[in-house]
């Protein structure tokens, strides 16, 4: 018995039994989509779920730990840039930490040339891999994989002005392609879309829009066809965090500045 | 809610170093991790998804989901593990929402969870927390305690409650917000 408040009083407090009801995991898989998109765009959002996730959290205590086969391992550490080598066991007696830093430091550290680039192709195609499957999901539940959207996100670093006789081939086990590679490249302000099988809704638009950590949605531009070279807003910082999303609008954009349609992907921008 | 920062006892530190390391590309401390993590994070995913198989092919998921997102992981977002264990239950609340032909649960009650909950152990900052929730739990009538540990324990749907409590889908959805009303006001008044 309590004689408190009820959660779901007024607007903040109807969010605030979304989120308590997204940690206990009572949403149906339409409601959860709904939530998932709220907290990447809303940070009041994303505060409430953080507050319930601490406040039900002991309760993971409750259940049973249970240890995978090694097979499971092994078919992560495949799926890792090195295909499993850089992940041998390691004893932690006398092991040095390396220093602190995005993945970006240690490409820069790498010296440059074709090793180097086979390797950002070779990491970009798993990338694609593993954003085209986590889009599968997400599109599934928002009721939108008929339009096989999906978004991948790279920060791979823009080598100075050089133009690149290199192509990239996006290769998935069915064949078919994810609907952007969005590269942002935060040192010069630019982002680099190029749309593969992004489909607008007919009569609507495909707006990409850049989420700074704990920030509000800045809007970047309109999807089209072509692959198009947008600038990175003021103040964007290095990406680090980032969340970019993609939402569905009226035909032209947003009128408000702010995303009004369903989000058909979002994810976080992956330093390279 | 700021007076457990700073709290991290050694096993916190040791992870937010190994995320740091992972944010930082380095597959040896991915490997580290999921030593450290993975029999933790199964047992969570698998009383959600109810089979084995699904519930591994999950938990490959979610490790590569570490993999690139461990460069977000701010202290902020709560103790490391408790992070892992958040990507870990969504994404295995997401499979079984997804699923149309749904397993049935493991069949055990909430009154086992409920005294695995309470079994001593865990780190003194661990223990409040606990604590604070146990206390806030036990004041509830059992029914509507079992409800919240079923669901978050072992991913009841709202349609699983009411069809286990013979109420319609609506009633439990009001018992559950209700429920959480009070753990919310409970809390507050202890913490």
């Amino acid at each position: 018995m309590s004689g408190g408040r009820p959660v779901g009083d007024g607007a903040g407090g109807e969010r605030d039994l979304r989120a308590a009801e997204y940690v206990l995991g009572t949403l149906d898989a339409r409601e959860r989509a709904a939530f998932e998109l709220e907290r990447t765009v809303d940070p009041a959002t994303e505060a409430a779920l953080r507050a319930w996730e601490r406040r039900l959290g002991p309760l993971t205590r409750a259940v049973p730990a249970i240890r995978p086969g090694p097979e499971i391992w092994a078919r992560i550490a495949a799926a890792l840039p090195s295909g499993g080598a850089g992940a041998q066991p390691e004893a932690f007696a006398g092991r040095e930490d390396r220093p602190e830093g995005g993945r970006d430091e240690i490409a820069s550290g790498t010296a440059g040339g074709a090793a180097a680039n086979d390797n950002r192709l070779r990491d970009l195609a798993r990338q694609v891999r593993f954003w085209r499957r986590a889009a599968a999901g997400a599109g599934s539940a928002a009721g939108l994989a008929a339009a096989g959207l999906a978004l991948v996100l790279t920060g791979w670093p823009q080598p100075a002005a050089v133009p690149s006789p290199r192509s990239v081939a996006v290769v998935t086990s069915g064949g078919d392609l994810p609907a952007l590679i969005v590269s942002v490249d935060s040192a010069s302000g630019t982002v680099q879309v190029r749309p593969l099988a992004a489909q607008a809704p007919a009569g609507r638009s495909l707006e990409l829009w850049y989420i700074g950590a704990g920030a509000a949605p800045r809007p970047l531009g309109l999807v089209g066809t072509e692959p198009a070279r947008l600038a990175l807003p003021p103040g964007t910082g290095s990406g680090a965090g980032a969340t970019l999303a993609v939402s569905v609008e009226p035909p032209g954009g947003s009128p408000t500045g702010q995303p009004t349609g369903q989000v058909v992907y979002s994810g976080k921008l992956i330093p390279e | 809610m700021t007076s457990h920062e700073g709290a991290d006892d050694g096993a916190d530190a040791l992870l937010a170093s190994l995320l740091a390391r992972i944010a930082g590309g380095d597959e040896a401390a991915l490997r580290a991790l999921y030593d450290q993590t993975a029999a933790k994070l199964l047992g969570i995913i698998l009383r959600i998804q109810r089979d084995r198989s699904l519930a591994e092919d999950v938990l490959q998921d979610v490790y590569l989901r570490i993999w690139h997102a461990a460069g977000s992981y701010v202290p902020t977002a709560g103790a490391p593990l408790s992070w892992l264990c958040a990507i870990a239950r969504n994404r295995a609340i997401d499979g079984v929402r997804r699923r149309s032909e749904v397993t049935m649960p493991s069949g055990e009650s909430g009154e086992a969870y409920w005294e695995r909950l309470t079994a001593p152990g865990g780190g003194e900052d661990a223990i409040l927390d606990r604590d604070a929730l146990v206390a806030c739990l036990s004041r509830l009538d059992p029914t509507q305690r079992d409800c919240v540990v079923l669901a978050y324990c072992e991913g009841w749907s709202r349609e699983e409650l009411a069809a286990r409590y013979d109420r319609p889908v609506n009633t439990v959805k009001t018992w559950l917000h209700r429920t959480l009303a009070s753990l919310k006001s409970c809390l507050e008044t202890i913490a």
